[in-house]
Formats: structure tokens, C-alpha cells, sequence
């Protein structure tokens, strides 16, 4: 079983060596073979190895191939981490991954960059899994910049239009912010442990860290200044939004099932490290709290499908740092992968909307939508349903156990994770109402051409849609009967935190569960009174004022940080063009460069070809270096 | 150090008396010698015959090719003396001294071969 | 006889017995008409040399003449190895009757046997000879093309200078005789450490007259005059053979005689070669700026290359070994890897200045490829074998002795000067675009482009793995 792990990130990237260097040679037929059957031959072994974990044959197994960097006191091999948690993730990834690359096939048909568009995402797939997979930080860092490169490149996929290209550099930029601190972070790992291995920083961490030590402190920042970069939090999430440029099966596998979550696997694989500092988890609390609400607040007003979403995925990803800030550790990986389920349906769900519409995003522009797409509705709707929590649908569990631990915390907390999430049912539900229900109010031709999505792009809708409705299962805490499995599953890798708050009592969690149940159907109806009963439609740009205005353009993050941080870099960097680059240094290089010519120009002239000169010379020489010798 | 350079002393007196005695008798018979000035005493002396053409005439390059092959091989039959001298010795030790002198003529004799074969004895 | 046999039965100097009985049998080709299977002939020889080589007999003391140490056998293994390669890709060069194949392989044949001895020798007299094998048949090598006025012009001016030199060489030994009264190296070493720091001025007159002979050989400055002249004069695989086999053979003598004799009394030579280093690594760097001959450029090149392998010298300890090892292999590949792709350009363009590589990438994109990466090595970039080697010279330098740091920012100056000439020949190739000519379109025999990859190869994967050549126990 093991000993075909190696193939699992292989495959893949056997795929994009062969989709890139073959590149317009092939038929789109076998390009899409390629590209899908690589990632579900992965998935296969990947399902070998679950079915190896859930059985307990395997528990935690380090497989090494060969040393990667060898220099000094760095010795770093390539190796593989196979545990539940790597397990866990690399179903996700191969799973969820397989069914996008299916939905690819069809929503990407038509598109010139067929062939690049296939050979990225394998290449991203093979990246993830190098990220979830490696038994080191180096490892998992070589996999984090390679999910950063193909986001690059795949949000920029259009590159002729110079705002994606622009979002792309947005995303890149943010990245290498937060890529800066995770690189820290594992330096001072390094000095710290003299080792970047998993297993030799877990097994020393409770004896050469002290509880809220300095550098325990400094080591669980630095690593989570990584994580806010990408996992899109608080400062670091406006790229997020932006990101939307590349192809929205893109939004989907990268932007909303996999790579975003890389900060939070990274903070769960460092878990050790981080219940030794119990300050940096207030910290992570906290900006986990404050994006969840505040990017939930920015998804109230927003019009544009798949703007929305990416608010909606921002906010969520707040609520699983909220998550891990309590401690709750397993909690978050359960909310990654409901999340994983029903976002990546949402997504795929708007792209077979602007699939249908011909690249429409606007939801004011459209409405009615039901009858036409059936089948996109009824997933689109179940995922809604899983977002918002209405039991039994995924989101409902997942959610449930974090509120349930904020509250073991604080009521405080609670009351702020509910608000969030009911800000969340408000503008999914204003989505699904403004897209689904009403009238269609696009132009005529649009209206002509609507269309349900070909089979090879419902499918994936539907499997995902089965996984939204059942995902929650492997997680249905006791109270409910359940035995928390995924707890359990992950209980090797993660040490239990927080012990000393005391647990709910039965009675208290029913309560809680189902305040939160109605309060959310509450919402709903609420919505659906606006959007359905009302009819209205959210105002044109220019119509709106205030608040709404206010949170339409995202609190103006953007231009704040143009203003505190890109204005004064540009000045500065002309300042340094014109005078320090061409004054100073480019006039010395000349100098220095002019200096050599010329003294070669000088110094050839000795070679004069006349022998008696040269014999003369090494005469005078010889006589030199006896002179020399004997007066020193 | 000053000790290593007296031990010279001895060599550079030599050094000067040789020079000086070169330099006093060159310039004492240039000084003392009567200076005649005929045509004979400025021509080439060519073993008493009468000097004809010039002396710096083209010789053929085959000249210096036969006489470098004479020196060489008769460096190479120099070391055939000492070993004849101690022929004696040697065969009472078996044959090993004249293996070895066997060995020495062959690589001697494929040169001679050589030199005949690339034709470089044939004068014309 | 049973000496004789027992020598052959012991494995001793079994290369050299072999390469001069080839060098013979080269000899004859001619007469006996075999001269077609000349070349399978040598190369045959010449592997079955290495194999032998490989097996001779560890530390055995030959006559009191020569020692088989391990420096001697991996050094001479090197070099047959180097050798190898040049009659491979020196062989259309012979073939294009200009030059008589079968008196021209003889020579290098002989000239590798005088290599041979420099690397094994302990004693004196065994130095000067091999030096004198080795020279003597590349002062008829460099004027081989005899209708070539300035081939001939290099023969007579490297033998002038040849012959100075040696001279020097020779009084150097004389003095250290005089001082010593031996001529053997472990005897001149025990006999400087009973002198101590009291050295009589003799023996360091003649340490440094030596020194002199040798830095003439490694054509260092001031003594690199005859250099240019000579390897731009010389046919192009004579220049080839001059700049690879015969200054690596140098450089093992040099660094044996040096490191085994001389290294107690390193005070009284020490800062004279630093200097010598410095001038030649400035020296040939900066001329080799000015250059518009690419085969000129080389030979510069070669000479500043000279400065950076005298620092193993100048070190003289256990790591230097594998310094100088690993430079001398990794700059003698890269140079014949040079050489041989500046004999096809020159063949096609009829010239070998900058221009005729220009646009060459669009004509023969595998020359280019090829040129560009032993460009890249000689510039010691990695991933290349060169970088490898440079990093390796200049940490062990710094390792042994701090106080050279001020010798290792020159040659790392001298090195950041020379990519500026290395790259002009990959600008030249890449950079500009011309219309091409169609006769230019001569394509190069399919073997050399087998040879030419390979030899890439072996830079590149060298340049990855040079644990292969730092493994080596006991150096």
C-alpha cells in the first residue's frame, strides 16, 4: 500500500510535463483524459490509504526517498508524512480535485488555453499534495510556493486583460507577505530544534519550549503570518476577492476547497507547537473572529456571483481559524471539509450560471433561473442549505461543534460566531433568490440562449451536492448519538487543548443547536420576504449611499492599503530609480567596468610578439623576485 | 646570512681576477699590438684558399637533418662502452645484462629503421 | 631478466611501458601502412594504459625514482582520461591530411609519457626529465602544420622560451643539490625540517628558481609571455593538448614537488607565489577582455586559470589535493569541450574571432548549446563542474588560512572579469541575429555530436555529483 505513495504527486505531475511540453499538439479529447485521469489515478491510491488509516493498519508512516539538501548541519530528504491528517487532506484534494477537473473538461471546452488551463491545474493538484504530503517544512514549503505559483497563473490565466493580470500580481504579492513570515518562522524552527522534520520538532517541542515562551510565541506568529497570506485573513485576504479573474472552476479547486485551507492544515500539523502558545491562539481567535464578521459583512452587499462567494469563502475561512483558536483543532479540519464539499458546489454551481449566461456575472442581471437550470438550482440549493447549517446538511455539523466551542469558552463568542453565520444565510440565501427566483432580467439574447450545462459538468454538481447532504456524517457529535468519528480519526495527530474548560452538558448543546437552527430559518424567511415576496433587487451602483455604500466598496480596505503602503513604496522606488540606481550605482558598475577595458586595452600592448622582449621580461622578472625575497 | 656570503669571497676574487685578466690582456694587445690594415687581413679566412662567393649562402636543410641523426646515434653507442667494459661481470650473472642491452638496442634500431624507411639518409 | 619480469609481474609503471611501446607502434603506422587502424589502435591503448594504471601497484618505489602513491595513480589517471578524450575529438583533425597522423599521435604519445613521470616522481633528476619528455615533442607539435608560417613561429618561440626556462629549472635544482646534496624529495623535506627556520640562502635561491622554471611551464606571470603567441599559433588540438594534459601534468609536478619538499620552508616562497598568483590572475583576466581571436581569448583564459590552480600550490595540504584534482579535471574537460567546438566553427567560418559565432544558435543549435555550457563552466557557474571546482578552491583556501582572503577577493574579482569575455561567445551565439548564409549550413559529423553531449554530460552531471571525485581515499 505504501509503497506506491510515491505515485501519488507523481502522477500528476507526470501529467503537466506531458500536457506542457506537448502543449497544442494534442487533441482536447486526450488533453482531458490526461488531465483527469492522473488525478483520479492519485485518487485511487489515496483511497488505498484511507481505507489503510480507517482500518488502523496504518498509523503514522515517514517514507523517505532521497536526501533533497545535504549542507552543514541541514539534512533534508524528500520524504512523505502518511498519517489521517495528510490522509484526510489528500482526499479532499484528489477527490474534490478529480470532480473539477471533470467539470473543467466541459466548462473550459471552448477555451483556446485548453491545453495550458489542464497542465496548470495538475500541475497545482501535484504542488497540494507535495504541501499536505511532506514529512518537513521544506517540503511543505516547496508545495506552498508551487500552489502560489499556479494561482499565479491561473488567476491570470486571461492574460490579455490587464485587470487580471493585475489580480494576479495582487495575489502573488500578498502571498509572498505572508511566504516571508512562514520562512521566518521555519528559520527560527530551525535554530530552535536544529531540525525541520515533523517528527523531531513535535517530539522536543514540550522540552525545549516553554509554555508562552518567547520564541514559542515567535515560531507560532511567524508560521501563522504565513497562514493569514494564504488562507486570506485579516490583512492579508484582499487578494482573495480579486482572485476571481482566473476561471471559476479554478475559484473552486484553489480558491475555495484546497488552497486556502493550506493555512489551516499548517496550523493543525504545527498543532504541538501551537498549544505551547496559548497567546498566538488568542491571537488566530480573534482575527479568525474579526474576518469572519467582517468579510461576512462585505458579502451582504455584493452583486457580483462569484464576489460573493469569494466573500462568503473569505468569512468562512475565519471561522475556521475561530476554530483553531479555541483549541478545537479537529473541529477546524471538520469545517475544511464540509467547506471543501459545499464550496466547491457553490462555485462550480455559479460557473454553470455564467456558463449558461455567457460569462454574465452580475445577479441583477439575472433571476428566474430555476426553470432553466434545474439541475445547477437543486445543487446550487442544497449547498446554500449546507452553508447556512440546516441540519442534516454538512455545514450544520461542522458549524455546530465550532459554536459549540466558542461557547465552552464564552457566551460572548458564541453570539458573535452566530451573528456571522447569520449574516452568511442572509446573503447566500439573497444570492439564491436574486439568481433562482423572480424574473429573468438579462437581455433577450441571453434569455435565447439559457441553457442547462452538459452532463460532464452536472455530474460533478451532483456528487458534490450527495457529499454537501452526507459530508456532515463524519462528524455527528454525541449529543446527537454520533461518536464525533473525525475527532477520533485525527485524535494521533492532535494533541487535545483545552482541557481544562469544562464540556457542555448535553441539555446546554441541544439548546444551543437549536437556537441556532431557528435563528438561521429565521433569517431565511427574512430573505426570502426581500427577495421573493418583495421582489427587490439590489440598487445600480450609483443609487447606493451610506452604510450599504460604504460596505459595496469593501470599506475601502483596497485604497487604504494603497495609500499606507503602495504610495509611499512607488515614491520611494523613484526616488531610488533616479537617483540612487543610475547616479550611483549603475555609474560605478560603468566605471568599473570601463576601468577593466581600458587597462586591458593597455595592459595587451605588452604581449608585443617579439621573443628577445619576452625573455627580457621574465629576466627582469626572475631578478624581481630574488630582489624581493631578500629584503623581506 | 653575512656568514653564507663571506664563504663567496673566495669565488667572487676568482670571478675578478679571471675577468680582470680577460680584460687587461684584450686591451693591453689592442693598445700594445701594431695595427696594420691590408684587404688580406680583412677577408675570410678559408684555410688558406682563395675565398669565393659569399659566406652566407642557403645549405641544403638535409646537411643539419643527417648530421643531428650522427650525433644522436653516436650519443647512443657511447652507452654501449661502459656495458662492453663490464661484459665480463655480467655474463657471469646470466643473461639479464644482455637481455637488458637487447632491450636498449631494440628501440635504438627501430629508430634507425624509421629514419631509412622515412627516407630522411636519402640525400637527393 | 628476472628483474625485469618481477617489475612486470609487480604492475610497475605498466601505463608508462604501454604508452611508449603505443607511441612506437604510432610511430611505425606510416611505414607499415596500418595508419587507417591507427586511431582504434591508440584509443585501445591508451584505455587499456588507464586500466593499468588503475591497477598499478600502491606505493611501490620504482628504482628509487619514482613513487606510485595514489596522488600519482589518480593523477595519471586523469590525465589518461584527458587524453582519451583528445585523440576522440582530435580525430577529424587528422584525418583532413594536413598533418601525418601517425608521427603526430607518436608525439603526444611520448609527451604523455613525460606527464606520467611528473606526476609519480621523487627524485630531482626524474622532474626535470619528465618535463623535458613532455616538451620536447610539443615544440615540434606546435609547428606541425608546416606551411603555416605562424605554427612555425609558435614552434620557435616556444622552444626559445622552452629551453630558457628549463635552464632555470635546472640551476634551481642545482642549487637545492648544492644545498641538500640530494636529489631526493622525502630527503630534501627532512632535511629542510632539521634546517628549521635558518635556511641557508642557497636553498631558497633555489626553491624560487624552480619555482620560476615551473611557473613557466603553467605559463604564470610574468613568465606567461610565450602563452598567447604560442597557443594561437599552434594548431587547434596541439593548442588543445598544451592547455589541458600538459599544464595539468605541470600542475601535479609542481604541487608534488612543493607539497612534498618544500612545505616547511613555505616562509621563503609563500609570498612570492601569492604575488605571482595575484599578477596572473589579474594579468590574463583583463588582456583577455581585449581580445577579438576566441582561441586567443583561450589562451588568456588559460592563463588566469593558471592563477587559480597555483592557489592548491600555495596551500600545499591534504584539501588541496582534491582541489587541484577536481580543477584540473573540471577545467580540462570544459577547455577541450571549448577547443573542439572553436575547431568546427573555424572549420565552417574559415576564422575564429567573436564574429563567426555570431548567430551560430540559429545555424547549429547544438554547437551553440555545447559552447554556452563549457562557457558557463570555465565561467564557474553552476550547475556546472566549474562552479564545483572554483567554490571547493577558494573554501578550502579560506578554511586553511584566513590571511589569503585578500588573494581570494582578487581571483573572485578576476573570476566576475572573465564572465564578461565567456559571455561574449554566448552573446555572440544567442544574442544577435543575422541573415544566414547557406553556407554556413555545414553541418558537424553525427559523432561529434554524440561526443559533444556527452562531454556536456559529463560537465553537468560532474557539476551535481562531485562527491565522485572527492570519494577518493588517501589522495
Amino acid at each position: 500500500m505504501l509503497n506506491l505513495v510515491f505515485l501519488i504527486p507523481l502522477l500528476p505531475l507526470t501529467g503537466f510535463l506531458i500536457l506542457g511540453s506537448l502543449n497544442n499538439r494534442l487533441p482536447k479529447t486526450i488533453v482531458s483524459f490526461v488531465g483527469c485521469g492522473t488525478v483520479l489515478g492519485s485518487f485511487v491510491i489515496v483511497l488505498t490509504l484511507l481505507s489503510g488509516t480507517l482500518s488502523g493498519t496504518i498509523t503514522s508512516a515517514t517514507i523517505s526517498y532521497f536526501d533533497w539538501i545535504y549542507a552543514g548541519d541541514l539534512n533534508l530528504k524528500m520524504s512523505f508524512l502518511i498519517d489521517p491528517l495528510s490522509v484526510l487532506m489528500m482526499t479532499i484534494i484528489t477527490g474534490v480535485g478529480f470532480l473539477i477537473h471533470v467539470y473543467s473538461a466541459g466548462y473550459m471546452h471552448e477555451d483556446s488555453g485548453f491545453v495550458r488551463y489542464f497542465a496548470f491545474l495538475n500541475l497545482f493538484v501535484f504542488s497540494m499534495l507535495l504541501l499536505v504530503m511532506g514529512s518537513n517544512y521544506v517540503v511543505m514549503f516547496a508545495g506552498w510556493e508551487g500552489v502560489g505559483l499556479c494561482s499565479y497563473l491561473l488567476i491570470g490565466f486571461w492574460f490579455k486583460k490587464d485587470a487580471y493580470n493585475d489580480a494576479a500580481q495582487k495575489a502573488f504579492v500578498m502571498n509572498r507577505i505572508g511566504d516571508l513570515g512562514f520562512l521566518l518562522g521555519m528559520i527560527l524552527i530551525f535554530t530552535t530544534f536544529g531540525s525541520l522534520d515533523y517528527d523531531d520538532v513535535f517530539k522536543n517541542a514540550t522540552s525545549v519550549l516553554t509554555e508562552n515562551s518567547g520564541v514559542a510565541i515567535a515560531i507560532t506568529l511567524l508560521l501563522f503570518i504565513g497562514a493569514t497570506g494564504k488562507s486570506a485573513q485579516i490583512p492579508l485576504y484582499t487578494w482573495l476577492p480579486d482572485a476571481m479573474a482566473g476561471p471559476t472552476p479554478v475559484s473552486a479547486l484553489i480558491h475555495a476547497a484546497t488552497m486556502v485551507t493550506a493555512g489551516i492544515y499548517m496550523v493543525v500539523r504545527s498543532n504541538i507547537l501551537y498549544s505551547l502558545a496559548p497567546f498566538t491562539l488568542d491571537v488566530i481567535l480573534a482575527i479568525g473572529l474579526a474576518t469572519a464578521l467582517f468579510a461576512a459583512s462585505m458579502g451582504l452587499f455584493q452583486n457580483d456571483i462569484k464576489k460573493v462567494l469569494a466573500y462568503s469563502t473569505v468569512s468562512q475561512l475565519g471561522y475556521m481559524f475561530f476554530a483553531l483558536g479555541l483549541g478545537a483543532f479537529s473541529a477546524g479540519m471538520f469545517h475544511v471539509t464540509t467547506h471543501a464539499f459545499f464550496k466547491a458546489l457553490l462555485f462550480l454551481g455559479a460557473g454553470s450560471v455564467i456558463h449558461a449566461l455567457h460569462h454574465e456575472q452580475d445577479i441583477r442581471n439575472m433571476g428566474g433561473l430555476s426553470k432553466k437550470l434545474p439541475i445547477t438550482f437543486l445543487t446550487f440549493l442544497t449547498a446554500t442549505l449546507a452553508i447556512a447549517g440546516i441540519p442534516p446538511f454538512a455545514g450544520f455539523f461542522s458549524k455546530d461543534e465550532i459554536l459549540a466551542a466558542a461557547y465552552e469558552r464564552s457566551p460572548v463568542l458564541w453570539a458573535l460566531g452566530l451573528a456571522g453565520a447569520l449574516m452568511t444565510t442572509f446573503y447566500m440565501f439573497r444570492l439564491l433568490f436574486v439568481t433562482f427566483f423572480g424574473t429573468f432580467r438579462g437581455t433577450d439574447e441571453q434569455k435565447h440562449h439559457l441553457h442547462e450545462s452538459p452532463l460532464v459538468m452536472t455530474i460533478p454538481l451532483m456528487v458534490l451536492a450527495l457529499l454537501s447532504i452526507i459530508g456532515g456524517f463524519i462528524g455527528v457529535p454525541e449529543v446527537l448519538g454520533g461518536s464525533n468519528f473525525l475527532k477520533n480519526f485525527l485524535s494521533s495527530v492532535i494533541i487535545p487543548y483545552g482541557e481544562k474548560h469544562e464540556h457542555l452538558s448535553h441539555s446546554t448543546e441541544w439548546i444551543l443547536m437549536t437556537t441556532s437552527t431557528l435563528a438561521v430559518i429565521a433569517t431565511i424567511i427574512m430573505a426570502y420576504v426581500i427577495f421573493v415576496v418583495k421582489k427587490s433587487v439590489p440598487a445600480e451602483d450609483n443609487k447606493i449611499s451610506g452604510l450599504q455604500k460604504l460596505i459595496y466598496n469593501k470599506y475601502y480596505v483596497d485604497e487604504i492599503y494603497d495609500t499606507l503602503f503602495s504610495k509611499p513604496v512607488t515614491f520611494l522606488s523613484k526616488i531610488f530609480h533616479s537617483v540612487v540606481e543610475s547616479k550611483i550605482v549603475d555609474a560605478t558598475v560603468n566605471a568599473v567596468g570601463k576601468a577593466v577595458s581600458a587597462s586591458s586595452k593597455i595592459l595587451r600592448l605588452s604581449q608585443s610578439g617579439n621573443i628577445s622582449y619576452y625573455l627580457y621580461v621574465m629576466v627582469i622578472g626572475i631578478i624581481l623576485i630574488l630582489f624581493i625575497n631578500n629584503i623581506l | 646570512m653575512s656568514e653564507s656570503i663571506q664563504q663567496y669571497i673566495p669565488i667572487a676574487m676568482q670571478f675578478l681576477v679571471a675577468s680582470g685578466f680577460v680584460i687587461t690582456t684584450i686591451v693591453a694587445s689592442w693598445l700594445l699590438g701594431p695595427k696594420v690594415k691590408t684587404l688580406h687581413k680583412l677577408d675570410t679566412f678559408e684555410s688558406g684558399l682563395q675565398p669565393v662567393g659569399n659566406a652566407r649562402m642557403q645549405f641544403s636543410i638535409k646537411y643539419f637533418l643527417v648530421a643531428t641523426i650522427f650525433v644522436l646515434f653516436d650519443v647512443e653507442v657511447i652507452f654501449f662502452y661502459p656495458w662492453a667494459v663490464n661484459f665480463r661481470e655480467f655474463i657471469q650473472e646470466g643473461f639479464e645484462g644482455f637481455g637488458k642491452m637487447l632491450l636498449f638496442m631494440a628501440p635504438v634500431l627501430i629508430g634507425f629503421f624509421y629514419v631509412i624507411k622515412k627516407g630522411a639518409l636519402e640525400w637527393d | 631478466m628476472s628483474k625485469l619480469k618481477e617489475n612486470f609481474n609487480d604492475k610497475k609503471m605498466t601505463a608508462v611501458i604501454i604508452l611508449s611501446c603505443l607511441g612506437i607502434v604510432s610511430m611505425l603506422a606510416d611505414i607499415f601502412s596500418y595508419k587507417k587502424a591507427l586511431w582504434y589502435i591508440v584509443l585501445a591503448g591508451v584505455a587499456g594504459a588507464i586500466v593499468a594504471n588503475l591497477n598499478e601497484k600502491s606505493n611501490a618505489i620504482i628504482y628509487d625514482m619514482l613513487l606510485t602513491d595514489n596522488y600519482a595513480i589518480w593523477f595519471s589517471t586523469l590525465i589518461l582520461a584527458l587524453v582519451l578524450l583528445w585523440f576522440m575529438v582530435s580525430k577529424d583533425q587528422y584525418e583532413s591530411g594536413v598533418y601525418n597522423s601517425s608521427d603526430n599521435y607518436a608525439l603526444i604519445l611520448f609527451a604523455t609519457v613525460g606527464a606520467l613521470i611528473l606526476t609519480s616522481f621523487s627524485d630531482l633528476t626524474m622532474m626535470f626529465l619528465g618535463i623535458e619528455i613532455l616538451s620536447i615533442p610539443l615544440f615540434i607539435l606546435a609547428g606541425s602544420n608546416k606551411k603555416d608560417v605562424s605554427s612555425n613561429e609558435a614552434s620557435l618561440k616556444y622552444f626559445l622560451a622552452g629551453a630558457f626556462a628549463s635552464g632555470i629549472l635546472l640551476f634551481g635544482i642545482t642549487f637545492i643539490y648544492g644545498s641538500t646534496g640530494t636529489f631526493k624529495l622525502d630527503k630534501i623535506a627532512d632535511w629542510a625540517n632539521a634546517a628549521g627556520s635558518n635556511l641557508p640562502a642557497l636553498f631558497y635561491t633555489g626553491i624560487l628558481l624552480v619555482m620560476v622554471g615551473l611557473a613557466f611551464k603553467v605559463s604564470a606571470a610574468p613568465f606567461h609571455f610565450w602563452t598567447p603567441d604560442v597557443y594561437q599559433g599552434s594548431p587547434m588540438f596541439v593548442t588543445a593538448f598544451m592547455a589541458t594534459i600538459v599544464k595539468g601534468a605541470a600542475f601535479a609536478g609542481f604541487f608534488r614537488l612543493f607539497y612534498t619538499s618544500f612545505t616547511s620552508a613555505s616562509g621563503s616562497w609563500a609570498l612570492i607565489l601569492s604575488i605571482l598568483i595575484a599578477a596572473t590572475i589579474l594579468t590574463g583576466n583583463i588582456i583577455a577582455v581585449y581580445q577579438s581571436s576566441v582561441k586567443r581569448m583561450l589562451a588568456y583564459s588559460s592563463i588566469a586559470q593558471a592563477g587559480y590552480i597555483l592557489l592548491t600550490v600555495l596551500l600545499s595540504n591534504q584539501e588541496a589535493k582534491y582541489a587541484l584534482l577536481l580543477y584540473i579535471a573540471s577545467y580540462g574537460v570544459s577547455t577541450i569541450t571549448a577547443f573542439t567546438v572553436l575547431y568546427h566553427v573555424e572549420k565552417i567560418k574559415g576564422t575564429d574571432t567573436f564574429e563567426s559565432f555570431t548567430s551560430l544558435s540559429q545555424t547549429h543549435p547544438l554547437l551553440s548549446v555545447v559552447m554556452t555550457i563549457a562557457m558557463l563552466s570555465l565561467a564557474g557557474i553552476p550547475p556546472t563542474i566549474g562552479f564545483f571546482a572554483k567554490f571547493y578552491l577558494f573554501s578550502s583556501v579560506l578554511k586553511s588560512n584566513t590571511s589569503y582572503l585578500w588573494l581570494i577577493m582578487v581571483s573572485v574579482a578576476g573570476s566576475l572579469v572573465s564572465v564578461y569575455y565567456y559571455f561574449r561567445v554566448i552573446i555572440a551565439m544567442y544574442g544577435q541575429h543575422e541573415p544566414i548564409i547557406s553556407s554556413e549550413k555545414k553541418q558537424i559529423p553525427a559523432f561529434y555530436n554524440v561526443l559533444l553531449l556527452l562531454l556536456v554530460c559529463v560537465i553537468i552531471i560532474l557539476g551535481m555529483m562531485p562527491d565522485v571525485l572527492m570519494s577518493i581515499d588517501n589522495l
